[in-house]
């Protein structure tokens, strides 16, 4: 089978071949043998192969069945089709050759006997398959119709006592194994609700009454477990409807054996209608778009990306700057997808975009002046370093914290006193640019008073060990783990050894009443488990997808504190650059930025990785990253699409039109009318986002999606319009109350404006543009002849506070 | 035909055909008339509306059937729990003595002990009787009534879809349609004193005349915006502001919401608390022309002590619900609006350890009433210890093919998801007839 560590070799070998053209004059650039080597580890081994070509333009094509395919020594193995098989002893090559390139793949055969038939290894994954063990069947928490496996067999052992020793001698014959219960109603011989999973006759039928010839043992103490599972190609561009990829499916054991699974895994794609896969691994292209195709193998799932393009797309890569190492990354991936990004935004809509998006507020009327005289080349970066140092900065990014640490007072055991104090800890690291993985290990780690410690109020909120264990992963990796907790998330890595064993680290932390009845002690305790429901035993604290360090008579807390935040570790610093990015593009490169998952990608991976590499070199400097962010062309370009190309700000080829956010928009509307509105517990002239308590809300902030922060979720911020909101803009007292309040247009009159002057002003305020002058005149029209023309100015001023231009960041 | 009514499945409509039983003077023979509807017939499921609106009472939290509609007084003790019965007014069937006064409407309504369905958490339960479809981890999938606001559209200015009195649960959302077909949530409960619907009338200095300006105005703002933006969103808000217009320009949309209008008398029998007055204002609502109401009581996830729970829920219920019915039936309504009870699953067997019960979705119960379905009907069975269903199991996607077929809308038909996918409103549902008046 394969060996992992020659894939490097093999790519240099088929970088070699020659270039060439192709039947239909598109020119192949490279051809390639998946897997990049084989390995066959008994006499019995199969591995199945494709050869994958690369054309000059970008396009990918599955050309096994056309290729000239070769074996260097045919007395090491021999091969049909697809498939080779060990036939002597040692090593020789795999030759491919396509349209004049040629590619090879180094394979390895051994004729030893192979492992007898094993329960675990050879059984379960049959019943993953053919779906017996799903959530909808017998892999239910009950079971069906009286019988029971575990969900995808994360527990074959007791799937192997329920086949063997739940009423003995029922399910498994061993006198007669294809009698077996077990087999017969597999293939429907007898009633079964389910119908027929296994083909009779089949390698799988054929595996399972081996297994019972053997009889029915349990799973080897010593078999391999799976290490790693990996999906060929990685990669495809598939071009046109209907364009075929065949993925092969390869398991890495721990004994460094590695097996084809294809037949075995259990094939998803998360967009059907761009690429659909079959049960044998058959991908078809469908609708222009990208899809990922997921195989599940045992508790392990991988993913391969299909890009799928419709035949002849004109497509003409604009002249442009190359702009920075993140452009480099974004504007690949539109390449790929042939989609011409849009030019830079205009100076005064990326004065607004900024503004909004770093300071929470609109730019006012000077600054949009000075911003406008300034010839100055470097002036969007002057103004990034400006916004960057200012409070706005500081209080908006309090706030998207303060909402997934959950800052809010609860009836009497969250005091606002010590959510105050919670809230100030949080502003002030924020204030002084504290690196991100500082804080957050001064937080995982706190102990001492709710009151005088304020981060300790992380262990007050939240107390169950399991909560705080989903909730580590969610907020700092942006994982939900929920579903490992009654059994192994189906659509993820995570099994329940994964969920309690991270537990495990939260298990000890105790909490009790402090002598002020506002406050509580956080401590560290020497004792406390997270039993595992299956085994009923605590699982040794382990870390996500990593090691299980030793932790006797050490502070838990501090270990997984240490390792969720060290430079090493590969979610934190990914997901706090996915959230960072988020904030600036409306959208996660991951989306939902917390459902990091196998099935759900990036968008763009190799963008990802390079923003979380240089969180990290710059020491988790949150704002460093920040600054480099909005210097990004990809981050300036207008809303509109670059001429004839589809709006595609999925890939951020344009700036994405986002609704501002509930606080922020109730803070502008308070700018521009020169007129705040008051918050309870919050001194008179603070905004909005400055809101302490979670808990608090007013009527237009719950309208527009202010987060209750009940949960972690960052869904719990809504942006989506609404009936009400249209409503409450209309007729509500908000935009009304704050016109009339702030008496911005008595006042410029009482300045002697001309009605002219007094709407160019409030334009300016609102949209941070003057009128133009169709507009203008459109507008003298409709307030021509008014009784009353301040009123009607006023009436202006609703218009603006109710227009899209004024509710939406472009 | 309502002129803001977007045309539906080609044919004549059911308005048609009363038209044509009332005048059938007209020329029309009584023969012509069988020969098309059996020809409307062939054409299958989903294509005469029996149904004008809904009404969804939808019980959070899993309502437990044992203690409801399907009493097992026969079972053990560990499963029966206080499960005195009350005789109904379908011969031989009982309800538990808690719902005596449902019982006595029992023959207009029909009961399904035999719902079924594989999600025990509550999002994903809420998910399956929300939207009519197993959650999905790559589409959001949108709510019946979204989709019955996308499909049927609004009526009188008034939202389609509304929520008493928030939404009660984001599967209630418009899923991969347009945002425009969410729900207008209210905001505030019809049974506090001063319950108010936001912001529906003008603020006071504002005239037509001043109002009529305004919109001008900002027509003239957002035609800037418009020339250069295009996004989902935009078109959203457009859709929003177009209806809140429609509201607030019509008195009788606005009077829809004043429940302060209904008799005293009539609010007492409801009952004063927030069964009562939710229900209450549903009926106003579907009676005005909202399509869809949705609306909320209590949390029923009793895994403590389930008795006292109940003690303390199912009475403001028992009296709202019976009154919702035998209001609508005695103005004539019923036959025309679909009354539904749901809930996200039922509760387990056995009684646990502290008194309650906990998540079972495998048999529980929901109720149907009105809007073509029929009148004192017991569909379907659970088995002596309620748990499995027993006969005629009824799944997720029947019973929102027979709730769609019934407002008129073929489950079958397809919308569109993003990247153009075409999607059935239900995956593979079957109409049961065995429901229909």
């Amino acid at each position: 089978m394969i060996r992992f560590g020659l894939a490097r070799v093999t790519c240099i070998v088929a970088l070699l071949a020659t270039f060439a053209a192709a039947d239909d004059g598109n020119t192949v650039r490279s051809i390639r043998i998946y897997p990049p080597s084989i390995r066959l580890d008994h006499d019995a081994d199969r591995q199945s192969f494709i050869v994958l070509a690369a054309f000059a333009d970008g396009s990918t094509r599955d050309v096994t069945a056309t290729a000239t395919i070769a074996l260097g020594d045919p007395a090491i193995a021999t091969r049909t089709d697809n498939v080779v098989r060990a036939r002597g002893n040692g090593r020789t090559e795999l030759i491919a050759e396509f349209a004049g390139s040629r590619a090879r793949a180094p394979l390895e055969a051994n004729t030893v006997p192979p492992r007898p038939v094993d329960f675990a290894h050879d059984v379960v994954p049959i019943f993953t398959k053919a779906g017996c063990n799903a959530g909808g069947c017998h892999g239910a928490a009950r079971g069906k119709d009286g019988f029971h496996l575990s969900l995808f067999g994360y527990d074959p052992d007791g799937d192997h006592h329920r086949l063997t020793r739940e009423l003995a001698g029922r399910r498994v014959n061993v006198a007669a194994p294809a009698n077996s219960l077990l087999i017969e109603k597999a293939v429907a011989r007898i009633d079964h609700t389910g119908g027929k999973c296994v083909e009779p006759e089949s390698s799988a039928y054929e595996t399972i009454v081996r297994w019972i010839e053997r009889g029915a043992p349990a799973p080897a103490r010593d078999a391999p477990h799976i290490a790693a599972l990996r999906v060929d190609p990685p990669e495809a561009v598939l071009v046109g409807e209907r364009a075929t990829q065949r993925l092969v499916v390869t398991a890495r054991y721990d004994d460094g054996s590695d097996r084809d699974v294809t037949h075995l895994a259990v094939f998803r794609s998360n967009e059907p209608h761009t690429a659909s896969v079959d049960a044998a691994g058959l991908v078809t292209g469908g609708k222009r778009g990208e899809a990922f195709v997921t195989a599940q193998f045992g508790t392990h799932t991988a993913g391969a990306s299909l890009l799928v393009l419709p035949e002849d797309v004109a497509f003409a890569w604009p002249d442009e700057p190359a702009g920075t190492w993140i452009d480099t990354r974004v504007n690949e991936k539109l390449r790929k997808l042939r989609i011409a990004p849009a030019r830079l935004a205009a100076d005064a809509t990326f004065l607004r975009r900024a503004t909004l998006d770093l300071a929470g507020r609109l730019p006012t009327e000077a600054e949009c002046a000075a911003f406008a005289a300034d010839a100055r080349p470097d002036k969007r970066a002057r103004l990034v370093d400006r916004l960057l140092d200012g409070d706005g900065f500081v209080d908006l990014w309090t706030l998207k914290w303060a909402e997934l640490l959950q800052i809010r007072t609860t009836g009497d055991t969250i005091s606002y006193k010590a959510t105050l104090g919670y809230h100030r800890w949080l502003r002030s690291h924020i204030a002084k640019n504290t690196p991100i993985d500082r804080w957050v290990r001064e937080l995982l780690t706190a102990t001492g008073s709710t009151l005088e410690d304020p981060p300790a109020n992380y262990y007050r909120i939240e107390r169950d060990p399991k909560k705080l264990a989903e909730n580590a992963a969610q907020v700092f990796f942006g994982m939900r783990i929920q579903c490992a907790q009654c059994h192994n998330h189906p659509f993820d890595r995570w099994t329940m050894n994964d969920y309690y064993g991270f537990a495990g680290f939260f298990a000890q932390v105790g909490v009790k009443r402090a002598e002020d009845p506002r406050g509580w002690i956080v401590y560290g305790r020497s004792n406390g488990e997270v039993p595992h429901p299956v085994t009923k035993r605590p699982v040794a604290p382990t870390f996500l997808g990593g090691a299980a360090p030793d932790t006797k008579r050490k502070d838990r807390r501090a270990i997984v504190a240490t390792w969720v935040t060290s430079p090493e570790n590969p979610y934190f610093a990914r997901h706090v650059a996915n959230f960072v990015w988020a904030h600036f593009f409306g959208r996660g490169i991951v989306e939902p930025v917390d459902d990091v998952r196998v099935t759900n990608p990036p968008i763009n991976a190799a963008l990802l990785d390079a923003l979380a590499d240089r969180l990290r070199e710059h020491a988790f400097d949150v704002r460093a990253l920040i600054r480099e962010i909005c210097a990004s062309r990809a981050y300036q370009r207008s809303s509109v699409p670059h001429a004839d190309q589809p709006r595609a700000t999925d890939y951020f080829a344009q700036a994405r039109v986002r609704r501002i956010r509930a606080e922020v928009l109730l803070d502008c509307i308070g700018q521009v009318t020169d007129s705040r509105a008051r918050f309870r517990r919050v001194p008179g002239d603070a905004r909005a986002v400055e809101i302490v308590d979670g808990s608090y809300s007013t009527h237009f902030l719950t309208v527009f999606g202010r987060p209750e922060r009940k949960t972690v979720c960052t869904c719990e911020v809504k942006m989506e319009p609404s009936l009400s909101q249209a409503l409450h803009l209309i007729n509500g007292d908000t935009v009304t109350e704050n016109i009339r309040r702030g008496r911005l247009v008595p006042t410029l009159r009482k300045r002697g404006l001309t009605t002219e002057a007094i709407v160019d002003a409030i334009y300016r305020r609102t949209l941070a543009r003057a009128p133009k002058p169709d507009e203008w005149r459109a507008i003298a029209a409709a307030i021509k002849g008014a009784d009353n023309a301040d009123r009607a100015i006023e009436d202006v001023f609703w218009a603006l506070l109710n227009a899209k231009e004024f509710l939406f960041n472009h | 035909m309502e002129p803001n009514q977007p045309s539906r499945c080609a044919g004549p409509s059911r308005r048609a055909f009363l038209q044509v039983g009332a005048a059938g003077v007209l020329g029309l023979t009584l023969d012509g008339l069988l020969r098309s509807r059996a020809a409307f017939a062939a054409e299958g499921v989903g294509r005469e509306a029996a149904a004008d609106a809904v009404i969804n009472i939808f019980l959070p939290g899993g309502m437990a059937a044992q203690e409801t509609f399907d009493p097992k007084p026969l079972a053990p003790l560990e499963y029966r729990g206080n499960a005195r019965t009350v005789k109904t007014a379908i011969p031989g069937v009982h309800f538990a003595n808690r719902l005596s006064r449902i019982a006595r409407v029992a023959d207009k309504i029909t009961v399904i002990r035999s719902m079924t369905h594989g999600e025990a958490d509550h999002d994903r339960g809420v998910h399956n009787m929300l939207t009519g479809y197993r959650p999905s981890p790559a589409l959001i999938y949108p709510s019946i009534g979204s989709v019955v606001s996308h499909e049927l559209g609004g009526r009188r200015h008034l939202p389609p879809y509304v929520c008493i009195p928030n939404k009660p649960h984001d599967y209630a959302g418009s899923g991969y349609l347009s945002g425009s077909h969410a729900p207008f949530s209210l905001g505030s409960d019809p049974s506090g004193r001063n319950f108010k619907v936001r912001d529906l009338e003008r603020p006071k200095r504002v005239d037509d005349a001043r109002f009529d300006r305004r919109k001008s105005l900002l027509e003239i703002v957002n035609r800037f915006f418009d020339a250069r933006e295009a996004s989902g969103e935009l078109d959203v808000l457009d859709d929003f502001y177009q209806q809140a217009y429609g509201m607030i320009s019509s008195a009788e949309a606005r009077e829809a919401f004043a429940i302060d209008q209904e008799s005293k008398k009539l609010r007492d029998r409801y009952g004063r608390n927030q069964a009562g007055q939710r229900m209450l204002l549903a009926r106003r609502l579907v009676e005005r022309g909202v399509r869809f109401v949705s609306m909320t009581y209590g949390s029923w996830d009793m895994h403590d002590n389930i008795d006292r729970s109940m003690r303390s829920r199912l009475p403001a219920f028992d009296q709202a619900f019976s009154t919702l019915i035998a209001d609508l039936d005695s103005r004539g309504m019923l036959d025309r609006t679909l009354v539904l009870v749901t809930t996200e699953f039922g509760r387990t067997p056995k009684i646990n350890r502290t008194g309650g019960r906990d998540h079972w979705p495998k048999v529980f119960s929901v109720v149907m009433a009105g809007g073509g379905t029929k009148r004192g009907l017991v569909y379907g069975s659970s088995d002596a210890t309620s748990t499995a269903p027993e006969d005629d199991p009824l799944t997720v996607e029947d019973w929102a093919a027979t709730v769609y077929h019934l407002l008129g809308i073929d489950p079958n038909k397809r919308l569109m998801a993003p990247g153009d996918r075409p999607v059935r409103l239900v995956d593979n549902g079957t109409l049961r007839r065995a429901l229909l008046a």
